[in-house]
Formats: C-alpha cells, structure tokens, sequence
C-alpha cells in the first residue's frame, strides 16, 4: 500500500473560499474616515462602534441641562407643584431616614397630654437612680416615654382625625387638631426624632392648608348652590376674588392669629400661607414679616425648621424674590454661631449634644440653600451680596461671616461660574470660618472640588494656590492634609503647576512618613496618587516627583495595592518598559503585591486582575539589546512572583519570545538562546495544568527547532508526550472538558513532527507510534480522542511520505526527512504499517463511540481521512463503506457533511475535504507570540 | 312649619346707614291666613356687675337696666295668606334716618364680659287669638356708619417703651434686681380694628434668661352705678412674641391680630365705656414660675416684668 501523493498548495488553493476586497471596515461606522478623526486625538486607529456613538450622544448629553429646564419650565404650573410635592416627600423620606432614633422617644409631658395617648408610662422606677449620675435629671423630671411607634401610629391617627373633621364640615376642630400637632413642635428636647416628628407634623399642616386653599378656592369659584361662577387662574389678582371669599380667608388669619403660642401660631399660618394670596397682591412681605417673627424662637432647633417649613410653604407662592431665604440662612447663622463657638461649655457631653444640635440643623440649612440656588432667574450676584459674601473678607476683619456647615452647603450649591469668579474672596470666607460646626478642611476639600468643576485664569488658580498651601502648611494632622490636598490635585496636575506639586508632596512626605497612617489617611492618599498617577503620562514622570516614593514606602494595605496596581497598568499600558530604574521599581511594586497576595485573602476578582497586570508587566520589560538582562529579568520574576500559572506560562513565552530575538540577533551566541530554552524547560514543569504544560512543551520545540537545537527539541517533544500520556491516563474529572484541548495538542504535534528530523535511535516512526500505543492502551481515553489521535497520525503519516514535505523547519541546520530518508523505502514501509494499523482499528474504535452523532461525524471524518491519504483500491473501499454506512445509521439524510462526503467518495476524487486539510495545514513555521488580548 | 329670617350678607355685618335687607322665609304644609308680618330691629346696650370692683349690694342687684339704641318695627305685608311650600318674602329696612342725627347712637356690635351691644332683627307673623303666632329671631351685627370712619392711625403715633429692673412696680427676683434688664421697644398707642397691631420690641440686655415674652390685650369695662363707676378689666387674647431665651439686641415683630367681636372702637358713651389695654410681659426663668402653672398671666410675680400701655381702637375706612 502506498501514500496518495499530495499537491498541498493546490488543496489549499481549492478549498480556501474566494476573497473579495471590501468597501469598507466592518467595524467603522457609515462615515469612517471623517468620523475617526473627530473621535479622538489619541492614536486609535480603531473605530469601534461603540465609540462612534458615544461620541453621537455626547453633544445632547451637555444640552441636557438646558433641555431639563426648558421642559421644566414648558410644564404646566400643576406638574411644577407636582414636582415640587415630589421633591418635598422624597426630602422628608431622607430626613426621617438619616435621623433613625431610638424605639423609645422621650417627650415632655406637654406634649405626651397633647398626644393624649392613654400609654405613657412615666419613668417612675428608674427616675431616681438616674437624677444620682444626672445633674440636669431635675430639669427633666417631667419627661415621658413614648414608643417611637405609638407617636407615628398617633400622629397618623390624627391626621385621619384632622381630615374627617373637615369633610364633616367640622373645620373648627381641623383646625384645633392641627394646632395641636403644631404644638408637638415646640417640644425639641427628642432631639434625634424631631425630623421624624417635623415630618410627621407638616404633613398634617400641609393638609389642612391645601383643604383651607381649595375651600376658598371653591368659594370664588362657584356659588353656594353649586353652580360655577369662573375659574380662577393661576396667575390670579387679589381683585379677582370676590368679597365673601376675602371674607372667609381672612377668618382663617384672625382664627390662627389667637393662637397663643409662637411656634404653632407660626406654623399655621405657614400652612395657611399661599392663601395669602387671595387678599393682597403681594403675598412676599408677608414672608418677610414671618422671618422676623421666628427671631422669637430661641431654640435653634425648632426655629431652624420652621424656617424650612417656610421654605417649602412659600414655594406655592410662586414668587420669585428669594430674600426671604437669604434672611433665612442669615438668621439660622446667627442663631447658630453663640452654640457653635468655643467659649461654650467644652466638657464632652455638651460637645457631643452640640454636634448633634449641628447635624439636626443641617437639612434645613442644606434644603433652603438649594431653594435659593433652584432657579437662577435672579442674579447670583445679588444673592451674593445679599449673603454678605460679595464684600472683600479683609473687611471682616478675621471674623466669619457664616458657621462653616452653612459655608459647606453654599460652596455645594453655588454655581460653578460664581465659584471660579469670586475663588480668593471665598476662599478667604472658608479660612475665616473655622468653628465645630463643620470640619474646616472638607470646607477647603469641597471647594477644590468645585473650582476644579470649570477652568480658572491661571493668574487666580495660582493666587489660589499659594494661598492655600500657605494655610496647610500649618496643619500638622496628615488626614487634614490630604484631605485638603485631595481637593486640589486636579487643578494643580491641569495647570501644570509642577512646583506646587513638588510642595504638596513635601508636604505630604514630611507628615506621613513618622507615622503610622490610618485607614482614612490611606484612602485620601489613595485618591490623590491616583490623581496623580492618572494624570501623568507614564510612570516615569511620576518617578521624578520627589517624596513619590518615599511616600509610596509608607502605605500599606488595601491602597497601596490599588496604587501598586495601577502603577503597573500605567507602565505596562502603552510602550515596552526598558529604563533599568523603572524595571527595578516595577519589579519592586509587584513584588510588594505579590507578598501582599500571600498573605491576605484578596478577593478573587482582584487576584485575577493582579495576575493579569503581573504577567501583562513581564511581556512588557525589554531591555533591547541586553537580552542577558531580559532573561536575568525573566529568571527573578520567576523567583519572586510567579505564583501563578498564568504567570508563569507568560514567563516561558517570553522566554520563548527571547530566544527567537536572540537567534534573529546575529551578535548573539547560540549558548544564549539555549539558556533561553533551558529557562523554558525548567519553568515548564512547575505549571499545575497538564495542558498548559502540554502546549508549552510543544511551543518551546517548535522554537528550538527554528533555532536548530535538534537535540532540545526532540528532548521537549519527549517531555510534551509524557506530559501527553500521564493527562490522556489520568483520570481526572476534568478530562472530559480537557478533551478538545487534548486533540488540538495532539493535532499539534503532529503537525510539527513533520518537520522534525526523525530519530535514528528510535525509526523515524517512534514519536507516533508510541502516540498510536497511548490511543490505544486500554484506558479509560475516549474513543472519540482515540479516532482523533488515529486520524491526526495517519495525516501527518501522509504529509511524511510525500517527496517534498509540505513545509521546513526555518532554520537552515534543520533538514527535512524528505532530504534525510530520500528513496529510504523502508522509512516509507515504516509510515505504512503505521497507517495500515489505524486502518485496521479505524471501525472499531468509531462503534465504541457512544454518541450517536458524534460516531457519525467521527465516520465520516475517517472517510475523509482515508480518502485523502490512501488510494481507493480494494483494502480501503470495503472499509469506507463500511464507515459510511456507519454514519448513515447515525446521520439524518439531509447533513451537509454526510452528502459532501459521499459526494466526495462517489466521484473517486483524490482531493481532500476541508476538514482533513485543517489537521496539518494550520501548521506555522513560527509561533505567533502576538500579545495575549 | 318654620320661619325662618335670611340677611343678604352672610356675615350680617351691616352699618347703621345702610338698609337691613334680607327675606323671610317660611315653609309651610298649609296656607295660613295672617293679619300681618312685622318686622323689629331691637338694639340695646346690656351692662351688668358682677364681681369685680362691683360692692356686695350691687352684684346682688345683679342687671341694670339696659340703654335702648334702636327700637323699631315696620310692616312689611298687610294682613293676607301664606301660601304652602316654601315662601320668601324679601324685606328692606332703613336703620337711622339720616334726619334723626345723633339721638342714637348705633354703638358696634360687642360682646364682652358686662357688657354686651347686641342688635335683634325679629320676624312676627301675627294670627288672630285662636292660633299661634309665627316669630323668629336672628342677630346681625352693626359695624360703624361710613360717614363716621375715621383715617388710619399713622405709624407716628408709635409710643416707645421702656422696661428695667426700676420701672417694675412689684417685686422682682433678687437676680433680676442685681443682674438687671432692658428691654425696649415701639407700639402704637391707636389702632384699626381691621389691621393687625404692630410694634417691635428688642431685649437689649438681660442677665436672667428669658423664658417668654408675651402680649396680652385687655379690655376694660367701666360702668356707671349710680354715683360710682365699676370698673372691670379682662384679658381678651394673649400672644407670644418669643419663646425661650432670645438673643440680645434682636429686634422682634410684634404682630397680633384683634380677635373680631371681642374687640370693638373705644367707647366712652356716659353710662358705660369700653376701653382696651395692651400689657407686655416679659417672663423670665425661675424655678418659682413651676410652682405656680396656672395663675392669671396679669399678676405681678417676682419673675415677671411688666409694660401696660393704653390702646385706642378705631374703625377705619
């Protein structure tokens, strides 16, 4: 029997599909080259759809403000209150949410009568063991306790009771109902639940000043017998409403103005405001008057939030003068400033019930703020000067102006325009506003924020600067520090303002490197770095920064890994890494981490990214000519954070990558490239997976054949087929899913035994016989995997007894066995019996296949591979009709790859199909080392 | 079977010049026959003493009697039938001639303590002896004649006060004796009745926290028993201007709306007056205010610092 002889070139050609060339690139958008260019400066050549829109979307994303206000603005006055109601109900929901108190609320007993609930019980047991630690327990002796539960249950309860009184036309008790409610108010010793109760409360108020509105409403708009007399529209004169209706509206001012007390009488007429509107033309002065009435609310507390009570109620004023506001913030200042200043009592108790004072008058502060800055129809400028914060600060003479939580919520609020436009008068404005209202620092934080939010002048960005680092530079804590300095790290890498960053650092280096930093300070250090780091356009920039790594030196933990971590993915991003320095820094970086990995439980997530960034860092070190180095790098990796599979798989394919640089290098002795190899060699081993093992086995021979070291090759090729034999033996769970792998390993080395000089010692049929002895050995080894192996052997069987082989190894040392055994007939017989043999088995092994389709596919496959290596005669033919019958019984009539095939047979062809061309003509002469994506 | 009297104004305020103008409505199950409806105005001062100033003898003489203003009455149907169903029968009546000039004076309406201005409007439907005649009642109220509105008070006639330690006529604290107490401020001493009263008021200086400070409105009701007068003062509304102990040096609104009815123009008729006060209270924190919770606001108390100005009301245009 003999091997049919091959064209190669010519199957290729045949069986490749035509090309054409195309109009355009798949991945371009419909205008290429002019959209490419706008994408973007960088050098991205590739214009992936993705980015092609994002970059359409962007332009309406920056109008969307602008559309949000026009739409706002288009809407009808009623979907304006709606969202006005809505913006008030989500506020309340955070206000209750942000203030969890205790199950128990502890609530004079004023206020437990007005709650008139039967189940208070007073602190009769514990009241005297307290008073003993307690020199303030006499002042409370009239506290009751009350679940947190039953107030909110009895609030709602009287909302309902509220609510019936009125649609039985019982306005009189509505209307003392809810100064009752107005009344829980003024009780603010809850302290934690005073949000809660203010919510609960003005909830009813609201009520009840919507129904008084829509009762009068009613009254102008229809007649007593129902019949409708006009409608009033929104933007009504006090003239149109009619005498009777005045009437009645004014009732409800006289019946709310005999309220005795301050507070509720307040807080009805807040509920009652926009009725205002029906009586005068010019409802704001009343806004005015109410300010000044709270000044008669000596409980910061309580009058904050009637203050925010206001803000909320005068909404539905629908006037656009915001002074009432700006009187606001003004008077909870200075209502603010006696609690807040240092002279008072500083023992830790009156400390912490200050703090909380504070943090329970934030919203207010936060939600009137906003109120001012909703919409900006009024000039800032005013409302600027108005605040006081338009004149210069020198003229304050080191006084503040505003308690510094007040400053927080401006700075937050403030347009960007006026931020970058008045930066050194507020900046002076913060410095002033030094108290324990608010942490000073996150003040100065928050406003480097915000005037990094547009591009300043570089004059006022420097006056900025200088001025601020002046201050810091008084700061001894290093969390103040950084945290300041967070805030300003963008503006200072924009403006390219290189000495200031050299101060800062200063600055930070000096404070940091003592101690021993606290989690906190590590993070804001985290965050600056990454500023910087991100910034900076490789890792070298930011090694010339003094104190960078001095400073890196004393972090630890969580974000030094993240700093460590991006270090990495910054330098190994762009261009190979060859600076010594920079290498030894690197390799220092990772080998932090890599410690770090050991010795912590990283999550899973940030391991793989490690590894990544680790073996991504180990391709991209190239020190060029001095390939000793390259490898030395290579050797100390592998001693100092190859931990991992991945990594160490990289490492051999640098190694790899070195060698066949090396061989291409003419200056270079050959004992280098086989130091190379033998540094693949010993790394291999230590791979846990088998097929990993496998393919770098075979990738090494492939290049220690291109390099002419016949000796390391068949040496690895032996190593790849025991490492073969014990993954095809074992029997490991995982083999099944290994199956495919195993078959293209297979199929790869025979593909390179084709070029491998055979063997005196063993017959030039060594290799694959003891390949055909591992398929057929009795184990547990699929017979699919079986038939494969057959079939890659009886190929590769066919390619070798060509006259020319198909392909050479690259290297010119390396002969062919078509030059070694020329005319040897008993290498040809070898090759033969080879193949005679699988023939034999071909059939059995195929039944023994259990899947019913993959037996037919695996039938047909062999007739394909029978077809195209052997000559039909009458040794063949009985056997491949007996594997096509085979197939038939497995197949369904109609399967492409069944009638193709039969095709094929039929026509007594000798050309290959497709599919048997892919077992060898995949074949490359050199590894691709392309970087892994 | 009902009559029942409706005046045109839902509030009932009408002014002496003006006409009563309203309906009378009867609903009834059958015709009656009627030998006339009569319509009365009946306007009259009641004084009464009780308490007070007034001696043993006089409170036990309890009434006196009370000072006519108007009395009159008007046919309004002669003598005919009432149909059955609902019948409305609109009526106008002139309250004050012009001619009749001052010889009554249609005081506005009023409701206080021992005295009360009360104007009647009743309805007689008058059958003969057999059946029962048909009668209602409604009060209305008088507010003043047009011609007799005067201009609204200026804003110049704002007196200042002044509150220390040396102005309080009863005894003080020792520590807001020592410690002392300023406490300023502007009210005017006339007001319309229709707008709120407003003044200012500024705690300048106090040692002693504050613990309130409040505005009572008082009125005072004098009458003429024989050769004395009784004289009885009560506290009509109290409104707080500030709650716990306020910063120094603030200036507050004082902002108090009159309540309507219990307040009415000053009266200085010469059988009886009507006169109002405004007394500003200035609490201050004791531990001795806890003992006595519930005690007439108006005492003087160690803790208390007091400021009684008079006040003219008046009815503007």
């Amino acid at each position: 029997m003999e091997f049919r002889n091959r064209d190669y070139v010519a199957e290729a050609k045949i069986h490749s599909l035509t090309r054409s060339n195309a109009d355009s690139h798949p991945l371009s958008a419909s205008y290429p080259s002019f959209q490419v260019e706008i994408i973007d400066d960088e050098k991205n050549d590739i214009a992936d759809p993705l980015r092609a829109l994002s970059c359409n979307v962007a332009h309406p994303f920056e109008d969307f403000p602008d559309v949000h206000n026009a739409s706002t603005s288009a809407l009808s006055n009623d979907d304006a209150t709606q969202i006005l109601a809505k913006d008030w109900t989500t506020f309340k929901r955070l206000l209750m949410q942000r203030f969890p108190s205790s199950k128990m609320v502890s609530i004079s007993s004023i206020a437990a009568a007005l709650l008139k609930s039967g189940k208070t019980h007073e602190k009769s047991s514990g009241i005297h063991v307290d008073e003993l630690d307690d020199p303030e327990g006499s002042a409370e002796q009239d506290v009751k306790l009350i679940s947190r539960t039953e107030y909110i249950s009895r609030l709602s309860e009287l909302k309902n009771e509220v609510g019936h009184a009125w649609h039985t036309d019982d306005r009189i008790t509505s209307l003392k109902l809810s100064i009752k409610v107005a009344r829980l108010l003024m009780d603010t010793t809850v302290l934690q639940f005073y949000p809660t109760s203010f919510s609960l409360a003005t909830d009813i108020l609201d009520m009840l000043g919507d129904m008084v509105w829509e009762r009068i409403k009613q009254k102008v708009e229809f007649q007593e017998d129902g019949t409708q007399l006009c409608s009033l529209p929104e933007d009504f004169q006090a003239s149109d409403i009619c005498s009777d209706a005045k009437e009645t509206c004014f009732n409800w001012f006289c019946k709310i103005g005999s309220i005795r007390e301050l507070l509720p009488r307040i807080y009805l007429e807040l509920a009652i405001l926009p009725c205002w509107r029906f009586l005068v033309d010019r409802p704001a002065d009343v806004l005015h008057r109410l300010v000044l009435m709270m000044r008669g609310l000596a409980d910061p507390l309580a009058s904050a939030y009637c203050h925010l009570y206001m803000a909320h109620r005068a909404q539905k004023l629908l006037s656009s003068d915001k002074g009432y506001l700006i009187t606001c913030i003004i008077e909870i200042n200075a209502m603010m400033k006696p609690i807040i200043s240092p002279k008072e009592a500083t023992d830790e108790r009156s400390l912490k019930s200050k703090q909380i004072r504070v943090s329970l008058v934030e919203p207010a502060i936060e939600y009137i703020l906003k109120c001012i800055f909703k919409d900006p129809q009024q000039q800032v400028s005013n409302i600027l000067v108005e605040l006081g914060l338009g004149q210069n600060p020198s003229e304050l003479l080191g006084r503040s102006l505003f308690i510094s939580v007040i400053v927080h919520h401006l700075l937050k609020e403030l347009p960007v325009e006026v931020i970058s436009g008045n930066a050194v008068n507020i900046l002076r404005h913060i410095e002033f506003s030094n108290d324990s209202s608010f942490d000073q620092c996150m003040n100065f934080r928050l406003f480097g924020f915000r005037l990094s939010e547009r591009k300043c002048s570089e004059d006022v960005v420097h006056a900025i600067l200088d001025m601020l680092i002046q201050f810091i530079s008084q700061y001894t804590n290093l969390e103040e520090y950084l945290r300041v300095v967070d805030g300003y790290v963008d503006i200072v890498l924009q403006n390219q303002m290189k000495t200031h960053l050299q101060v800062i650092l200063e600055g930070i280096a000096t404070r940091a490197c003592k101690k021993w930093m606290a989690d906190s300070e590590l993070e804001n250090l985290q965050s600056i770095f990454l500023k910087i780091l991100s910034h900076l356009n490789c890792i070298e920039d930011a090694l010339e920064l003094d104190h960078f790594i001095d400073i890196l030196d004393v972090m630890r933990g969580k974000s030094r890994n993240n700093i460590s971590m991006h270090i990495l993915d910054m330098a190994t991003r762009n261009d190979y890494i060859s600076h010594p320095t920079t290498i030894q820094f690197l390799s220092e970086v990772a080998q932090g981490l890599h410690d770090v990995t050991n010795s912590l439980n990283m999550m899973d997530e940030d391991n793989q990214r490690l590894r990544h960034l680790l073996s991504r860092f180990i391709q991209m070190v190239d020190y060029g000519t001095a390939m000793e180095h390259n490898l030395a790098f290579l050797v100390e990796s592998r001693g100092a954070f190859a931990f991992a599979d991945e990594l160490k798989e990289t490492l051999v394919h640098s190694g790899n990558r070195l060698a066949i640089k090396a061989m291409k290098d003419a200056k270079v002795q050959l004992s280098f490239v086989r130091s190379c190899l033998a540094f693949c060699e010993v790394t291999i081993p230590s791979i846990s997976s088998g097929i990993k093992q496998l393919n770098l086995y075979l990738e090494t021979a492939e290049v220690a054949l291109a390099c002419g070291l016949v000796c390391h090759s068949d040496g690895l090729i032996d190593s790849a087929l025991s490492s073969l034999r014990s993954l095809a033996l074992s029997s490991d769970s995982q083999r099944r899913i290994d199956t495919d792998c195993i078959i293209s390993a297979v199929q790869k080395l025979c593909s390179l035994l084709v070029i491998v000089p055979g063997n005196p010692k063993f017959g030039v049929a060594g290799i694959p016989k003891s390949l055909l002895s591992l398929a057929n050995s009795p184990s547990s080894i699929t017979p699919r995997l079986r038939a494969k192996i057959s079939f890659a052997i009886a190929l590769m069987s066919s390619a070798l007894s060509q006259n020319k082989l198909p392909y050479h190894a690259s290297s010119t040392e390396v002969f062919g066995n078509d030059l070694l055994f020329f005319g040897d007939s008993s290498y040809r017989q070898e090759l033969v019996s080879l193949s005679h043999c699988i023939l034999q088995n071909m059939l059995d092994v195929i039944q023994q296949e259990s899947s019913q389709v993959v037996r037919g596919n695996l039938a047909l496959e062999a007739c394909n591979c029978i077809a195209s290596t052997l000559p039909m005669n009458n040794e063949t033919l009985p056997i491949c009709a007996k594997l096509m019958d085979l197939a038939r019984s497995c197949l369904s009539a109609d399967n492409a790859y069944l009638q193709s095939t039969s095709k094929f047979l039929d026509s007594w062809s000798w050309i290959s199909t497709t599919t048997a061309a892919t077992t060898t003509g995949c074949y490359q002469a050199h590894p691709d080392f392309s970087q892994p994506v | 079977m009902s009559v029942e009297i409706k005046l045109s104004r839902p509030n009932r305020v009408y002014s002496p010049d003006e006409p009563l103008e309203g309906k009378v409505i009867t609903k009834l199950s059958s015709s009656i026959s009627h030998y006339g409806i009569r319509l009365t105005v009946d306007g009259s001062v009641n004084l009464q003493v009780r308490g007070g100033s007034a001696g043993v003898i006089e409170s036990l003489a309890g009434v006196i009697k009370p000072i006519r203003i108007v009395n009159k009455s008007i046919e309004i149907r002669s003598s005919g039938k009432i149909s059955s169903g609902t019948t409305e029968i609109p009526f106008s009546m002139i309250l004050r001639h012009p001619g009749e000039g001052n010889l009554e004076k249609f005081y506005e309406t009023y409701h206080g303590s021992n005295i009360s201005i009360q104007y009647l409007v009743t309805v007689d439907i008058v059958r003969g002896y057999l059946h029962k005649s048909f009668s209602a009642t409604s009060e209305f109220i008088i507010g003043s004649g047009k011609a007799e509105l005067l201009e609204s008070p200026d804003s110049s006639e704002l007196v200042m006060f002044y509150m220390t330690q040396d102005t309080q006529r009863h005894p003080l604290l020792p520590e807001l004796k020592s410690g002392g107490f300023l406490v300023t401020g502007k009210i005017p001493t006339q007001c319309s009745l229709s707008d709120p009263l407003i003044g200012e008021l500024t705690v300048e200086a106090s040692v002693v926290p504050i613990h309130s400070i409040d505005i009572h409105l008082v009125r005072v009701e004098s009458i003429l028993v024989g050769e004395r007068i009784v004289t009885e003062s009560s506290l009509i509304q109290t409104t707080q201007i500030a709650d716990g102990d306020i910063r120094r040096g603030l200036t507050l609104p004082i902002y108090v709306m009159l309540p309507r009815l219990l307040t009415c123009p000053t009266v200085l008729a010469g059988p009886f007056s009507i006169e109002f006060k405004v007394t500003i209270v200035v609490s201050f924190h004791s531990e001795l205010q806890k003992l006595h919770p519930k005690s007439d606001p108006r005492t003087p108390r160690l803790w208390l610092a007091m400021e009684t100005l008079p006040l003219e009301l008046i009815r503007t245009r």
